[in-house]
């Protein structure tokens, strides 16, 4: 016994590993068995495999697209849809996985103790594998549309890390919100489902803010709400990156959305670390 | 307290934790926006309530107790999956459980992506599981399959693995929630076999079990639980009668019968060992006495005095009474005891029921008939496997003349 052995201290604020705590390179192993585990199990004995990680937005995107050259005609760009689509499943992957992260491994927080707060990692962690991927084939099929006529890739490319990182801090502290609130409350799943659709129509998925524009005249309430929905700056940002011609505005509003990702973060990982407490009770 | 806790790898104190009924419905958000506001009296109860105590390092403690007294709680707030209401448990040393053996194994994956994940999960570092890896499968015998998702394997193969990567893990402090009851015989022994090997190399083990035998036989220190409290704790054998006796068979979860006309009654039983002393695991191979106290109200000619013993689950292994062993008795009245002596014992390790029965002669009628009564249970040291213990002899055949 050379090195400082591991304790487990359990009180009623939660139990606790010493020494170290959560930043331990058992921890990473774990994060990164953890992960795998969400891969190789979400695409094993599909035919397709991991390609479905990719062919399930580009589909999404093709839906969108058809319906919206239908509906509304011209107006909104196949390459903003394309990009919108992407960074949309991304989010919402991670709400519905984040959500039911701790309920699906209900047997192994039981009884075994680790970090919980690695399980909602663990499907972030995965989905930005996954989204990384895509965003591949996102390059692939606008550099396509782009020698046929299309846009092109252009725009501010560099910022394009900073983007998915600021993605990814959305997408965790919403995964670790409804990770703990679905153990509480189990209707969680159904009210989330109601709001995602919701979610989907006021954010600019499908449409960008030139088709909001118009509506926001002789409504100066409008706008700051629409900015205040993080999605709209992010989904906006992320257009900005890749394509030509797409500004993200550095407004007051903008800037407040674009704070939320952070301050949602840090109340997920809050309430995460109280509710886990009982999980083991309620589950 | 700091100078000793040095050497302690479990320390408890004031340990408790309450649970609040919310009856059947898992919680929902409307169902609490309903109660806000309102005080609804939520009934609550203590599945554990000011445990305290010191587990040295290298000690093996049962614990045993009814059903639903709390000894599953306990261990998982040792394990630290469990978070207390009050008081405080610190285990030192990496913990392992085996409170589901499996538990995260994903359907999906092979056998040998699970042993890694699992081994993550309980904290064994990767470079570790690959030195093991050929171990573990060795021990699990699962060599042919490792490459097979394990949803495909059979609950025998699923529990072995999981062991297997537990017990690989070579963990500092060992909890075992009643899981050796699983896998065929053969893998059952490997796993005691495993556990005495874990106890020759000191850790310390912590383990819950109604195989009261193993508990004796592998056991240090026995804890009694009892409606969330730790009622008793010491040496097993005591401890393990003061159990069979206070909660087990009459008044206990044990279904027990009583027949009869009561004009003579069994009042008590002790059981005895090969020494004379009263036992609660009697031993393969040894004697065992039955004191059986009786009370006639009158006077009964020609009483009949008859047992039985049936397994855990119910299934008869022997009855006789005074009449077929061939020792009528002539008369009962008033109080008096009489002996039972098998010799040797020939039941093999379990949990046995004793039946006691007085009759008259004819099978007329019926005094007293206690069914299912009196719980014991049987350890067997002879290292001899089977069934039932037949007495041997082995010995040089006299010279056969040519």
């Amino acid at each position: 016994m050379n090195e400082v052995e591991p304790s487990i201290v359990s009180t009623p604020a939660g139990a606790r590993a010493l020494p170290g705590g959560l930043f331990t390179r058992a921890t990473a192993e774990l994060l990164a068995s953890l992960v795998a585990r969400e891969l190789k199990s979400r695409y094993k004995g599909s035919v397709f495999g991991f390609l479905w990680a990719l062919l399930v937005p580009l589909f999404m995107a093709f839906i969108y697209v058809m319906f919206l050259r239908l509906l509304v005609g011209r107006g909104v760009s196949v390459e903003g849809i394309i990009v919108g689509v992407f960074a949309w499943q991304y989010t919402v992957q991670c709400v519905q996985g984040g959500m039911t992260s701790i309920t699906s491994n209900s047997n192994l927080v039981r009884k075994v103790f680790f970090p919980r707060i690695l399980l909602p990692v663990a499907v972030t962690g995965a989905n930005l594998v996954n989204f990384l991927l895509s965003l591949i084939v996102q390059f692939a099929v606008l550099a396509v549309l782009g020698a046929s006529g299309g846009l092109g890739i252009g725009g501010a490319l560099w910022a394009l890390p900073a983007v998915v990182l600021w993605l990814t801090v959305f997408n965790l502290g919403l995964a670790l919100l409804l990770a703990g609130a679905n153990v509480h409350f189990r209707d969680t799943q159904h009210l989330v489902g109601v709001l995602l659709s919701a979610w989907f129509f006021v954010s600019p998925v499908m449409y960008d803010l030139s088709l909001v524009e118009p509506f926001a005249e002789g409504r100066p309430w409008l706008m700051p709400l629409v900015w205040l929905n993080p999605m709209t700056g992010l989904l906006t940002a992320a257009r900005a990156c890749v394509l030509p011609d797409v500004e993200l505005p550095w407004t007051l509003w903008s800037t407040a959305g674009l704070l939320i990702p952070a301050l949602l973060l840090g109340a997920g990982v809050a309430v995460f670390r109280r509710a886990q407490r009982h999980f083991a009770d309620l589950l | 307290m700091a100078g000793d806790s040095g050497q302690a790898a479990i320390i408890a104190e004031g340990l408790g934790k309450r649970y609040r009924v919310r009856g059947m419905a898992a919680p929902t958000l409307f169902g609490s926006l309903a109660r806000l506001g309102r005080t609804v009296p939520v009934p609550e109860f203590w599945a554990l309530r000011d445990a305290s105590f010191e587990i040295p390092r290298g000690r093996t403690v049962g614990v045993i107790g009814p059903n639903g007294s709390g000894k599953s709680s306990l261990l998982g707030l040792v394990a630290g999956t469990i978070t207390p209401t009050c008081g405080r448990v610190t285990a030192r040393g990496r913990i392992c459980s085996l409170l589901e053996l499996g538990a995260g194994f994903h359907p999906d994956l092979t056998g040998r992506e699970n042993v890694f994940l699992n081994a993550a999960i309980l904290g064994i570092p990767r470079e570790d599981v690959r030195r093991r890896f050929d171990r573990i499968v060795e021990f699990a015998g699962l060599r042919e399959f490792i490459d097979m998702p394990v949803k495909h394997y059979s609950s025998g193969m699923y529990v072995r693995l999981g062991f297997a990567v537990a017990a690989e893990s070579d963990p500092d402090i060992l909890l075992i929630d009643e899981v050796l009851a699983v896998g065929d015989v053969a893998f059952q022994l490997r796993c005691l076999d495993r556990i005495r090997d874990l106890q020759r190399r000191g850790r310390t083990l912590l383990f819950v079990s109604h195989a009261l035998q193993t508990v004796e036989e592998f056991c240090h220190e026995v804890f009694l639980v009892h409606k969330g409290s730790i009622v008793a704790r010491g040496e097993p054998a005591p401890t393990i009668l003061r159990y069979i006796r206070e909660f087990m068979g009459e008044g206990g979860p044990v279904f027990t019968q009583e027949f009869g006309s009561r004009e003579a009654e069994i009042a008590g039983v002790t059981l005895r060992g090969a020494d004379g002393r009263e036992a609660g695991v009697l031993e393969t191979g040894q004697a065992m006495h039955v004191d059986v106290s009786w009370r006639a109200k009158r006077r009964i000619d020609r009483p009949v005095f008859g047992f039985a013993i049936k397994t855990g689950n119910g299934f008869q292994v022997f009855g006789s009474n005074t009449q077929l062993a061939g020792h009528p008795v002539d008369a009962i009245e008033g109080e008096g005891t009489i002996r039972l002596s098998l010799d040797p014992l020939a039941l093999m390790a379990g949990n046995y029921m004793l039946s006691l029965s007085i009759h008259s002669w004819d099978h007329a009628q019926q005094y007293h008939r206690r069914e299912d009564w009196y719980p014991f249970a049987v350890r067997n040291n002879t290292g001899a496997p089977g069934a039932f213990f037949l007495q041997t002899r082995w010995s040089n055949p006299p010279a056969a003349a040519t």
